[in-house]
């Protein structure tokens, strides 16, 4: 009974339309034409529609600092995705050795950092781990003799901060889906393997990672795009409200949100906004290509 | 000769777990670090943070800085904020995009896919880059620092994802149930509301759970839009905390922090298992 009726699902799905429509078309929309336009401070109220100079500002001059954003953004995926997939795989691994009586109780403790209310997380590394008075990691300096480091007041220390925080965060949901997938591949493959002598490398290059590739896709991709729509971590950590760390970190989210919120430049920031929409519609039509493809 | 290579072999692999053990304690504990050392800091009253040597366990264990953070901050203030918003989110939300997943998945109507895969392209656009066009539409209609406007925004937010979430649970649901009661005499609403919805059961709580969780950790809409410290949720609240003068309230954040901390761990654990295939159900999402 797939049934056919012609304004039933309609009704149904029209209150959930609605309200997509005012708080997630209608912003679009609304933003798509602010990035035409010159609003800013001084242009509250009589704002005009000034063309495409926003995306020419945005995307040609270099002192607009939209494309080293991008820059660090697409360094901060790559690096991000790399160091979670390969430490998510061995670790997954180790929990699946046979004979390891403990795993569910190891599985657990890991998982905490993922269930924590991320904001919390942040703003616990923020003081707990990295401030200069307070924070672990300089108490533990100190006592070593060594010199306090102010991890987040320049950029290739912040850069790295927050890199360890993010992998802090999120490696437990990584582990967990290669775990999952470790546990769907027949046992059968590795005997027969090492019936036929297959070290350890081979029976990971030739049996582990091409089971695993299909199955953890979807969840690589998703956390790919997580990563890059990264904001909470950079906010925090640098450059709160009237808490400015010192490094000048940006990716191309905390770039349009400074400029809409911090500088007032809206129609800068709403043509930022609308090409980062266009660069992950265009990545997102092109991993389910791909994902179709290989299933 | 057997024997003693067999005996060799036992020791090597009882070597080889018991370096496997190290090293995921010691992975488990470093993981565990920063929330271990906020909960001893939080013990500790208000001198541990501000000791210069490395301790770990607070010398004294006291619930000063709970009490403290209980008396001297609107914390229950902040509390049934975020109660009011997280339940009435929830059921707007859940409400709305239960009927709609229903309709996506039981009927087929031209518009259906496209719709569908139109949600999942709207759903990419990265929700704080329309904070800015949603707090001009809100100053303008006077629906700032009102809750009303923030479950709106909450709701829409996560309407796609609930929708999605539950149309994969729907599809697996069999048609052959809802024929039978129609058979029987059910309407068109009858039908929805007492069979399919208790059917569907497991994955709405689940939604709802997910739903829940996202309010309750919000906290850049909760503190750009709500302008007075009333009406702040905890996320907001705590972000508040932190930002006037965390040298002097810092183990009082850690003791907030572990306090709206411990629902959600509770309510994570129980759910857990069901969170990652409705993660992934959709697809790309993030």
């Amino acid at each position: 009974m797939r049934r056919s009726n012609k304004r039933l699902p309609w009704a149904y799905s029209l209150p959930a339309l609605i309200l997509v429509g005012i708080v997630i078309v209608f912003p679009i929309i609304y933003t798509g034409y602010l990035s035409l336009t010159n609003m800013n401070l001084y242009h509250w109220f009589d704002f005009e529609i000034i063309g495409f100079s926003n995306y020419e500002r945005a995307l040609l001059k270099l002192d607009s600092g939209f494309l080293s954003a991008l820059f660090t953004t697409i360094i901060w995926t790559a690096v991000n995705m790399a160091l979670q997939v390969v430490l998510a795989y061995f670790i997954a691994m180790a929990l699946n050795v046979d004979g390891l009586r403990l795993n569910r109780l190891y599985k657990t403790l890991l998982m905490f950092p993922w269930a924590m209310p991320a904001y919390v997380s942040i703003l616990l590394w923020r003081v707990g781990m990295y401030n200069t008075e307070f924070g672990l990691l300089n108490k533990v300096l100190t006592a070593l003799g060594m010199e306090k480091v102010n991890f987040l007041a320049e950029n290739t220390p912040a850069f790295i901060s927050c890199l360890v925080l993010n992998l802090w965060m999120a490696l437990p949901f990584m582990i967990m889906m290669i775990d999952g997938a470790l546990q769907s591949i027949d046992k059968s493959y590795y005997e027969s393997a090492q019936l036929d002598g297959a070290g350890f490398l081979a029976r990971n290059i030739y049996i582990t990672i091409p089971a695993l590739r299909g199955i953890i896709a979807p969840a690589v991709i998703m956390t790919t795009f997580t990563t890059f729509k990264q904001f909470d971590i950079i906010y925090l950590l640098t450059m709160q409200k009237g808490a400015l760390s010192g490094a000048t970190l940006q990716t191309i989210i905390t770039y349009a949100h400074q400029n809409a919120f911090v500088s007032n430049n809206y129609g800068l920031s709403s043509a930022v906004s609308i090409i980062i929409f266009v660069l992950i519609v265009v990545f997102s039509l092109g991993t389910n290509r791909g994902l179709r493809e290989e299933s | 000769m057997v024997i003693k290579m067999k005996s060799s072999k036992k020791i090597k692999t009882k070597l080889k777990l018991t370096a496997l053990n190290i090293f995921l304690i010691s992975l488990s504990f470093i993981g565990l670090v920063p929330i271990l050392y906020a909960l001893s800091l939080s013990l500790s009253g208000s001198v541990g943070a501000l000791s210069a040597d490395l301790t770990f366990l607070p010398e004294k264990v006291t619930l000063e800085n709970y009490r403290r953070i209980i008396t001297e901050e609107p914390f229950f203030t902040w509390l049934s904020n975020s109660v009011i918003l997280s339940v009435a989110t929830m059921t707007v939300a859940i409400g709305f995009a239960v009927v709609a997943s229903y309709a996506f998945s039981r009927f087929r109507f031209k518009g259906r896919t496209g719709v569908l895969k139109l949600l999942l392209v709207l759903n990419a656009f990265p929700q704080i880059l329309s904070m800015f066009a949603i707090f001009r539409l809100f100053k303008t209609v006077g629906m700032l620092d009102s809750k009303a406007g923030l479950v709106i925004v909450y709701a829409g937010s996560m309407c796609i994802f609930s929708i999605w979430n539950m149309k994969g649970y729907f599809d697996t649901i069999p048609v052959e149930i809802e024929e039978a009661s129609r058979i029987d005499g059910a309407g068109d609403f009858q039908l929805l509301w007492k069979i399919v919805i208790p059917l569907a059961m497991p994955a709405v709580i689940v939604t709802a759970v997910m739903v829940l969780i996202f309010v309750w950790n919000e906290y850049l809409f909760a503190t750009t839009f709500m302008l007075n410290e009333k009406s702040y949720t905890l996320a907001g609240g705590l972000y508040q905390l932190q930002s006037n003068d965390y040298g002097r309230s810092w183990p009082l954040f850690s003791a907030a922090s572990i306090m709206v901390s411990v629902p959600i761990l509770i309510i994570f654990f129980c759910i857990q298992k069901y969170m990652v295939s409705g993660l992934t159900a959709g697809g790309v999402k993030g």
